[in-house]
């Protein structure tokens, strides 16, 4: 019974706090506080500091300032302007047109940001006026942009699996890995939605690109050169064992610095705001994970998360029905709250049960990133809405709609997950077995 | 009151730029730390206790910025009640959170000071190769959480006694985060 | 009363299955007076963090391997000096002759000792056969500390920082081709993938220890003391036994993994135990003479049973 009562209570301090506003972090640690003082004897205090100093000045997620500030960098770079001269010869003559630049261009820099929103912001920044001017559907526009800026948390480099990495306890680099291929076969069903969608439309009159040359096509493609060479020092790094997850971060902001300095758009006043934009919003991730790991403490001190283990495993689901409830569970939990927030406040709870069904917390990092990636285009919290809500002026019902297809693409990837696991885990054991690399 | 600001406020606002910039420095150490570290692993050299040197600058980085994100708004709240409700109950909603901050920081910053303390008379040292003495990374948490403090005090007084909290809109810092 | 004892392994590993029998045997002996609670697999504080949550009294007992606070006292690696014992029954002696003196540190830090039970004990992992030292001249190595540099610089071996959690990629892709750690390390990583050779040399058995707050202990009925060291006492008899039977699996894992797992040719171990030596004499500069107590009381040991 206390168990009862200890989740009754905590939810109710959680929803409160959190409801009325207070900064996700603090709350977190409010509640966590609220749970040590009710339900144990222990010195709060001390508890609540040891934690979170072991958490904060953790070496695994030093990768995570080192890559926002990548991608600030890179924000700062004429990428999106090469990347957009560089892909439309080659994906203008597809069913569905220029509206591929959004996806491919997403996945390829996701390749070099972790971030869903820098990515969109990137990519955003300059197809949206050249495909609006080519008069694309706005809602198809929109819409891909939203869905496919997601990839930006799948494939790697990711900071939401750095942080699920680390609430876990499992190799970064694995994670990374196993984000490829999933992350690559959502790409593609978002193609293959533009794709039908073109033919089936009577709407679908776009502008038409002149047709160029083969030998222009390839002499266009120059433009890729860099950002591609930046994702092979990156990732490949990771791959053949030069590097950790982390020590790639560091290559990879050194990459940028070089890059950004080769176009010119290296001065003192980018350098300044890349380097104090990435400051605030690693602190902001920070802030956040110390009131998790805090919570986490206070839970394996009420005993909680095993109990709720066993609840469930008593409850004899097998996995699928298991997933499917966490689906569930997983989408309502990302209507209100950002990605990280809400595997870092679960995953305490969540990964007993999990490891206990003997599911792969490899690959289960990867269901939880196409749910986060679920969570940024869902209202009423949605980043990616924010994000194209500034950038466009449409209101947030508008492009929540837009968004709706891919949402429900990225439900379907799920069962994709679910039915061919080894999308996920085959990488990631190929390169574990390798002997020589 | 005129409008040019008084000594206190231009004092706390260079507080909490000047932390920030630390912070920064912190990042930029961090980097240094892990470029070191690779280089001497492809050279046959060892650097003893880098990966702890970055770790303590990764808490170094994160306290210190604490302040200066909450200020530029970087921090992640859930603002739909807030937005909902009419500007008396919204007031009465905020005095509550930045008082809840206030108190929850300070029952941190006041635990993490005699954290510090008995790691400094226990003469506590790093168990990895670096065998810091774990007070002096652990005392930048406690000036950068105190800096925190003042700076939610700082906005609760604020919204005591103006009616509205001197916190900016930055969805593009809380978005970058994932 | 509960007593919450967090444990850095995960709750299938060896030390984490003693340390839930002993905490069972505790809660029915004392009539359920104490109840003991484990929290393995670091799910309340991290190895690192666990002797200063008990010495402040944030938990009232908990596991954590003592060598990992060599740089606070160099007393506490005693049973981390490579090459100075070659046996589970040399170790077994090692540990009698230390017992007295960890007691009595802990003790001066608000710790109370109750049980201990070691590590199999640590091999040399290979991606090639070595006979010599010489043998190992210019191999990439695994180190994660400085006796483990140490070793590296004595070998001619190569170090490479590699953190723990990294093993297994490290090896797969070549960054590394040798560490020394026990046979359960590499079965659980399954290193056979990339490695070829296991050297049983038995270099050194790292200890776990399960202390409880001396304020804590103190605050226990004479009763209550006496069932809890019966259940100690019982506890370390079947750790130290598993540890045993845990060490014959896995090398025999090890083997059917497809590498080479055999005892160290006797060139190489008289190489080693030159090492040992020096590394012994390095400890005790830094362990002063309690520590030279211990090695003496161990070496007059081990002549005594070689007679
Ligand atoms: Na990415
Ligand atoms: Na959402």
């Amino acid at each position: 019974m206390t168990e009862v009562y200890a989740i009754i209570l905590f939810l109710f301090v959680l929803f409160m706090l959190l409801g009325t506003g207070v900064w996700v972090g603090v709350a977190l640690m409010g509640v966590a506080w609220v749970g040590m003082e009710l339900f144990t004897t222990r010195p709060v205090g001390d508890v609540m500091v040891t934690t979170i100093w072991a958490t904060s000045s953790s070496w695994t997620l030093t990768a995570l300032p080192l890559f926002i500030w990548m991608g600030e960098i890179l924000y700062r770079t004429r990428l999106s302007e090469d990347m957009f001269r560089g892909l439309s010869p080659w994906l203008a003559r597809l069913p569905g047109g220029l509206v591929h630049t959004n996806i491919v261009g997403c996945t390829v820099f996701a390749a070099v940001s972790g971030s869903s929103a820098a990515t969109l912001t990137t990519v955003g920044k300059m197809s949206i006026p050249e495909l609006r001017a080519r008069k694309y559907p706005e809602h198809i526009v929109i819409g891909t942009l939203a869905g496919a800026a997601t990839l930006g948390l799948m494939i790697p480099p990711s900071l939401a699996l750095i942080v699920y990495g680390v609430a876990v306890n499992q190799s970064i680099t694995e994670l990374f890995f196993a984000g490829v291929f999933p992350g690559l076969v959502l790409a593609l069903m978002f193609m293959g939605y533009v794709a039908a969608y073109s033919v089936l439309s009577k709407g679908w009159q776009p502008t038409l690109e002149t047709a160029m040359s083969f030998g222009e096509k390839l002499k266009n493609s120059r433009f890729l050169i860099p950002v591609i060479l930046l994702i092979m020092v990156v990732i490949g790094s990771m791959y053949t064992g030069t590097a950790t997850a982390t020590e790639a971060a560091a290559i990879g902001v050194i990459g940028s610095l070089l890059l950004a300095a080769s176009q010119g758009s290296l001065n003192w006043g980018s350098f300044r705001e890349s380097l104090m934009g990435a400051t605030r919003t690693s602190a902001m991730i920070m802030l956040i994970l110390a009131g998790a790991a805090f919570l986490k403490l206070s839970m394996g001190f009420t005993g909680l998360p095993r109990a709720l283990a066993d609840g469930i495993g008593a409850l004899d689901l097998t996995r699928f029905q298991l997933l499917m409830m966490l689906l569930v569970f997983y989408i309502v939990l990302g209507m209100f709250l950002d990605g990280i927030s809400s595997v870092v406040l679960t995953m305490a709870v969540v990964e007993p049960m999990v490891v206990e069904a003997g599911i792969d917390l490899i690959w289960f990092g990867i269901f939880v990133i196409v749910v986060v990636e679920m969570a940024q285009i869902t209202p009423p919290i949605g980043f990616n809405l924010f994000v194209l809500q500034g950038m466009t002026g449409h209101e947030m019902g508008y492009i929540a709609k837009a968004a709706l297809p891919m949402f429900m693409i990225m439900v379907l990837m799920c069962f994709v997950l679910i039915w061919f696991p080894d999308l996920a885990m085959w990488l990631p054991e190929t390169m574990r077995s390798t002997p020589g690399g | 009151m005129s409008d040019k600001p008084g000594f206190l406020r231009r004092a706390l606002d260079g507080l909490y730029f000047a932390s920030g910039v630390a912070a920064a420095l912190c990042l930029i150490a961090i980097l240094l730390l892990i470029v070191a570290q690779m280089v001497a692993r492809w050279t046959g050299e060892i650097f003893p206790g880098a990966p702890n040197y970055a770790g303590y600058m990764m808490a170094a980085a994160s306290f210190l910025a604490f302040a200066a994100a909450l200020n530029g708004g970087a921090h992640i709240r859930v603002s739909i009640l807030l937005n909902a409700v009419p500007e008396k109950i919204k007031w009465a909603l905020e005095v509550w959170c930045f008082g809840i901050a206030t108190a929850t920081i300070a029952y941190f910053v006041y635990y993490a000071y005699w954290f510090v303390y008995w790691s400094w008379r226990f003469n506590e040292v790093s168990q990895a190769q670096d065998a810091t003495p774990l007070w002096i990374p652990q005392s930048v948490m406690v000036v950068g959480g105190g800096i925190l403090l003042i700076a939610f005090l700082d906005n609760l007084i604020s919204v005591l006694f103006k009616g509205n909290h001197r916190i900016g809109d930055n969805t593009v810092d809380q978005s970058f985060g994932e | 009363e509960t007593w919450d004892m967090p444990m850095a392994y995960s709750g299938s590993n060896f030390h984490s299955v003693t340390g839930a029998e002993f905490a069972q045997c505790v809660t029915t002996g004392t009539g359920g007076d104490i109840e003991i609670v484990t929290h393995p697999g670091g799910s309340l504080f991290a190895g690192a963090d666990i002797k200063r949550a008990i010495q402040t009294g944030q938990v009232q007992i908990g596991e954590r391997l003592l060598s990992g606070h060599q740089n606070e006292d160099a007393l506490f690696g005693f049973d981390s000096i490579p090459f100075l014992v070659g046996s589970f029954d040399e170790h077994d002696m090692l540990w009698q002759a230390a017992e007295g003196p960890i007691r009595e540190l802990l003790e001066s830090q608000n710790l109370h000792l109750l049980y201990s039970v070691p590590w199999p004990p640590q091999g040399l992992y290979f991606n090639q056969e070595v006979n010599s030292v010489a043998d190992m001249e210019g191999i990439r190595f695994r180190s994660y500390n400085n006796a483990t540099n140490r070793l590296a610089e004595l070998t001619g071996m190569l170090p490479v920082t590699i953190e723990a959690a990294e093993i297994s990629q490290a090896f797969a892709t070549g960054v590394a081709s040798s560490m020394v750690s026990s046979g359960a390390t590499g079965y659980d990583r399954r290193v056979w993938e990339s490695l070829s050779h296991f050297y049983e040399v038995d270099a050194w058995l790292p200890r776990n220890y399960i202390m409880v707050n001396a304020e804590v202990w103190e605050g226990t009925s004479e009763a209550n003391q006496n069932v809890i060291n019966g259940c100690a006492e019982l506890a370390e008899y079947a750790g130290t036994w598993r540890a045993r039977e845990y060490t014959g699996f896995t090398l025999a894992g090890l083997a059917a993994g497809g590498m080479t797992v055999e005892p160290a040719g006797e060139q190489l171990m008289e190489e080693l135990r030159a090492i040992g030596e020096t590394m012994t004499a390095e400890w005790l500069e830094a362990a002063g003479e309690e520590g030279q107590a211990i090695i003496d009381a161990y070496r007059e040991a081990a002549a005594a049973t070689a007679e």
